[in-house]
């Protein structure tokens, strides 16, 4: 029977083959892990269709096909064997079963299916004081490997007083070695290429959010006692952005070698930091038209289940523009890097209270209102500094001016 | 500094050699007027002349026993033979006479000579012609054994086996004597035991010799551009005296050891090799040691077969890749 | 048992008298045999005392072809011989102590104890070592040869073997190529009829295993009474100015007999009834001694001789006795020139 590659979310339309936990000639039960398919950064294992044998891999570790692909050949059980191909020489044989047998041995754990800790991992464990729960194996079937114990170590140093070696040596005394971690290192790919994508330029506004902290204020009790969860700016400049966002279409578009391909609806990333584990961006799809209340709820579930390590690869693609939320940090400014293939990004900063002046029939008064930043970063080659500004300056506008005391009925 | 071929370092380091030192001398089988079967001595009998540089019958027990005659009494001979299958037919010689006799004799007697020999296959001369025997070599105390992988190890490595007070088997391999390198004018001598490290990586480190040097490199760089695997990789030069120092190091680094031997599989020069790094480098080890040989069958002469059977780059890339877990 | 006399170099030697030799180099050849003679003895006599282990071949009855050749060769010459090797060794002036010392595996052996009966070495009196592979140093001794003549200093090497080497294929390639070169090199067959258990003539095509081969080497047949010392003197003194003078090789093949089996471990039941005794009235050692006194030496010469070797050897055996066994350093040490064993770093 034909392996092929799945279709994993409904707009996804191919997927990279990661890790094939099987090799040509292992016997595979139902429900085995066979391999693992990568699409936006989203990890997927997919198991066995039938038990049988692997026969034959036809996609390697690291291609990506499109979805629909023949990746590889299961011999099930019941099934008439195929005519034998003349094969190549296979120097080792494929690993018996005796392999399998001595694992439970050389494991730490009781558990005889967990992969074995290899020398140098069991010797970093005993010199870390970790156990191996302490720390996620990124190797085949979860295995630990050196490495993710040094990431573990890098990502939990402490960098004051005593420097963590990571490496055996004793380190100069100058400086502290932090390996980047695989998600670090992904990352900062993105990033790069983004900004040797995009020619980004940063505009910003300066925005009065006095009427949604009224609503917050009057609301905000009730709502997380039927919610259970605050509700915060967000999901307010959410609403502004993207009803800007119909005005201006063009800030919610991909760029395709001459041309920009504007799309129809919204699919609103909300930046999400995992912290060691990196940055994520899950899609609110159909964001436009969406209600406040409706926005809150999907941005706490998505950012929720990002944190969990929970999210599909539906939840990670489809994504048009992306909303970056600094706040709670209090910063004044951010020029975020844009979400390929997008061509704009907004981030809302800190929003504090300030004395701002405010014009009246009476004449200019001073006010203390609640000021925050609103930073885009914008992809030249898709739209101009005017248009981008004028998008800001509408959703100033939404936010400044419109009623928001309706917005969570 | 010139480009050489690798056959062409040979005859510039014995040529060296034989300036240097009156007592250097040179025979084997179409060595002399003919310059060699794989005109790897062309040259030498113009220069030195024919009581220097002597041809000899079909008789490679009597070479070797020549060399090993002339060694004990004062000179430094270089003697060939012309394919190290034939090291079978004057295995005696090697084995029983020039590797013992310095130590039976309590050091009296000793044996100061070369035997260079062309190693290996993949020129499809068949079973008897094609062998890879350096391992015969590396398991008999009292020989050193040299495989150099390029021109400039060539000419160095001769140097350092002819100036070395010890009985030396130096092999050429015959599928590289077409390759070309950089090669030192002047006097170039290396040192034996040093292996040398082409390329650092962080995930496995590679070890191998002669023809499957340069296969590893290629292996090493697709593995790193198309599968984000980074390798060492070493080319091991000396068997005996073998730089485990530098390999055991290399391996701590990354954790990991495969080797790359054309030798067929059962005692291997890498079976040594992983029983060290087994022994001295257990607990840096992030996964199992992996020998990726010939397999242990005489070769086949059709082309395609004997490419099957000896390792190829694709052969040397899949079994790392699928092994890297 | 016809023996063949070459005719031009020597004749019944009791017409002889001492005229083309001399009594010096009579005596030489008697104190030689006599050593050897008592030396092997002595040997044999540590076996039954169990202090000489592990396996040695004794040279008993080949007195005549050690002596006449190590008479005859310059001390700078080289010699190579096989297993049955003591005679040859001793002969070259190397030491009784270091022979018996090394048979009984001890300190003061030539070898220290490293190499053992087989492979008695003493390159200061150009014994360049004794072989237990048939036929192996026979290459090996046209190499120093070689040497000898690119160096120019009409040294000479001697290879001594048996009549069973001359079946094995490194015998053929040695002549071959000494006879092609022109090497400085006399290669001496010691055909005592028996190639190890077995009787020569029945593994041979020829009747001479050495001499009948000569000439496909282009070589003179040379067949002569390996147990008449002036013989084999007079041979190889022919055979060594040949080689000096760049003529080229020789091959010798020297009649005689052991007494012993082919080693400790052979009673030598397979030779025919008669045929030890036979040999035994043709003994080297005695019969050179009656020669001798006929050509009028003194008897109190001769006893003084054997005497003198007497003394010796019990010196030599109590010595040896007393030394120790080599210590354990012995066991890393020359394998490699630096006088190490190290393969690794």
């Amino acid at each position: 029977m034909d392996i092929v590659m799945p279709q994993l979310g409904e707009t996804v339309a191919e997927g990279t083959l990661t890790v094939w936990h099987k090799k040509p000639g292992e016997r595979i039960e139902s429900g085995d892990v066979l391999f693992e398919v990568e699409t936006d950064k989203v990890d997927t294992e997919v198991p066995a269709p039938a038990p049988g044998v692997l026969s034959e891999i036809l996609v390697e570790e690291g291609e990506t096909v499109v979805v629909g692909t023949k990746i590889g050949i299961l011999q099930a059980d019941g099934e008439d064997a195929p005519a034998p191909a003349a094969e190549a020489v296979v120097e080792t044989p494929a690993r018996a079963p005796e392999k399998a047998e001595n694992s439970p041995a050389m494991a730490g754990k009781a558990d005889a299916a967990a992969p074995p800790l290899s020398p140098v991992v069991r010797k970093l464990l005993a010199e870390h004081g970790l156990k191996p729960s302490d720390v996620t194996g990124s190797g085949l079937g979860g295995r630990i490997k050196k490495q993710d114990i040094e990431a573990h170590i890098a990502a939990h140093i402490a960098v004051m007083g005593d420097a963590y070696s990571v490496d055996g040596e004793p380190p100069a005394a100058d400086r502290v070695i932090v390996p980047f971690t695989k998600i670090r290192k992904r990352t900062a790919d993105h990033m790069v290429a983004s900004k040797a994508t995009s020619p980004h330029v940063l505009q910003a506004v300066e925005v009065d959010f006095h009427r949604i902290a009224a609503v917050r204020a009057a609301k905000g009790a009730d709502w997380k006692a039927r919610e259970g969860f605050s509700l915060t700016f967000l999901p307010f400049i959410a609403h502004a952005a993207c009803r800007a966002i119909q005005e201006f279409p063009h800030v919610n578009a991909s760029v395709d070698g001459d041309a920009l391909v504007v799309w129809r609806d919204i699919g609103l990333g909300i930046a999400v930091d995992l912290g060691p584990d990196g940055l994520v961006a899950p899609v609110i799809r159909r964001a436009a038209g969406r209600s406040v209340a409706d926005l809150a709820r999907a941005i706490n579930d998505l950012s929720s289940r990002a944190r969990n390590n929970a999210l599909t690869a539906d939840d990670v693609s489809g994504g048009t523009y992306t909303l970056s939320n600094s706040g709670s940090f209090g910063t004044l400014i951010t020029a975020p890097i844009i979400n390929q293939p997008q061509v704009a990004i907004l981030s809302t900063d800190g929003i504090f209270k300030k004395p701002v002046v405010v014009e009246s029939d009476a004449g200019d008064s001073i006010v203390i209102r609640p000021i925050g930043v609103l930073a885009q970063s914008f992809d030249h080659r898709a739209i101009d500094g005017a248009y981008s500004a004028r998008f800001l300056k509408r959703v100033k506008q939404l936010i400044e001016t419109d009623d928001w005391s309706g917005a969570l009925a | 500094m010139a480009e050489l071929t690798y056959r062409d370092a040979v005859a510039a380091g014995i040529a060296q050699e034989m300036r240097r030192d009156d007592r250097v001398v040179f025979l084997g089988e179409d060595v002399a007027a003919a310059g060699g079967v794989f005109k790897a001595t062309v040259g030498l009998l113009d220069e030195f002349g024919p009581v220097r540089v002597r041809d000899t019958p079909i008789s490679e027990q009597a070479i070797l026993g020549a060399a090993m005659g002339a060694a004990m009494t004062g000179l430094r001979p270089i003697a060939e033979i012309m394919f190290s299958d034939f090291l079978a037919v004057c295995w005696d010689l090697v084995a029983n006479e020039i590797a013992k006799s310095r130590y039976m004799t309590n050091g009296q007697l000793e044996c100061p000579l070369v035997i260079r020999t062309a190693n290996g296959g993949g020129s499809r001369f068949g079973a008897q012609h094609s062998q890879s025997v350096e391992n015969w070599a590396m398991a008999v105390p009292g020989i050193k054994v040299v495989a150099p992988s390029t021109a400039a190890d060539v000419k160095g490595l001769l140097a350092a086996a002819v100036r070395d007070p010890d009985p030396v088997l130096f092999f050429e391999h015959k599928s590289l004597y077409a390759t070309k390198g950089e090669v030192p004018d002047d006097d170039h001598v290396d040192e034996l035991g040093k292996a040398k490290v082409l390329r650092r990586g962080d995930d496995v480190t590679i070890v191998a010799l002669a023809a499957m040097v340069p296969r590893s490199v290629a292996a090493a760089e697709i593995l790193a551009s198309e599968h984000g695997i980074s390798a060492t990789v070493i080319d091991v030069r000396s068997l005996v005296p073998l730089d485990t120092r530098t390999i055991l190091t290399e391996v701590v680094k990354t954790g990991r050891l495969v080797t790359v031997e054309e030798n067929p599989r059962l005692c291997g020069w890498g079976a040594e090799i992983a029983s060290i790094v087994a022994d001295e480098c257990f607990y840096d080890l992030d996964g199992p040691v992996v020998r990726i040989t010939t397999p242990h069958i005489p070769l086949p002469s059709a082309d395609h077969l004997e490419d099957l059977a000896m390792p190829s780059v694709t052969r040397i890339v899949e079994t790392v890749r699928t092994r890297m877990d | 048992m016809a023996i063949e006399k070459k005719k031009a170099a020597s004749a019944s030697a009791s017409t002889l008298a001492n005229d083309d030799l001399g009594e010096d180099t009579r005596l030489a050849l008697f104190r030689s045999q006599t050593e050897i003679r008592q030396v092997e003895q002595k040997a044999y006599d540590l076996f039954l005392q169990n202090l000489i282990k592990g396996t040695s071949h004794l040279a008993l009855g080949h007195e005549a072809v050690a002596a006449g050749f190590g008479v005859a060769m310059r001390s700078d010459d080289y010699s190579f011989c096989t297993y049955r090797g003591h005679h040859h060794t001793l002969a070259r002036g190397a030491s009784m102590t270091g022979v018996l010392g090394e048979l009984m595996g001890r300190d003061c052996g030539l070898l220290r104890g490293k190499g053992g009966s087989m492979h008695l070495t003493s390159a200061e009196h150009g014994v360049m070592g004794s072989y237990a592979i048939i036929g192996a140093h026979l290459p090996i001794a046209a190499g120093a040869a070689w040497s000898a003549q690119y160096r120019g200093t009409e040294q000479v090497s001697v290879c001594f073997f048996g009549d069973g080497t001359t079946n094995i294929g490194a015998f053929h390639e040695a002549l071959n190529m000494a006879a092609v070169w022109k090497l400085p090199v006399v290669f001496v067959c010691e055909n005592n009829l028996y190639m190890e258990y077995t009787p020569i003539k029945d593994v041979t095509a020829v009747e001479n295993p050495a001499g009948d081969r000569a000439g496909s080497y282009g070589l003179e047949k040379i067949v002569i009474d390996g147990n008449d010392a002036d013989e084999v003197y007079r041979t190889a003194q022919v055979a060594l100015t040949k080689a000096r003078a760049g003529d080229g090789p020789s091959l010798i093949e020297c009649l005689t007999y052991r007494h012993s089996g082919h080693s400790r471990a052979d009673p030598g039941a397979y030779r025919p009834e008669g045929e030890l005794e036979e040999w035994l009235k043709r003994d080297p050692v005695p019969t050179y001694r009656v020669r001798l006194l006929e050509f009028g030496v003194a008897e109190d010469a001769l006893a003084a001789i054997e005497a003198e070797t007497k003394d010796a050897v019990e010196a030599a055996v109590k010595t040896a006795v007393a030394s120790p066994p080599p210590g354990e350093e012995l066991l890393y040490a020359d394998v490699w020139a630096d006088g190490g064993a190290s393969w690794r770093n």
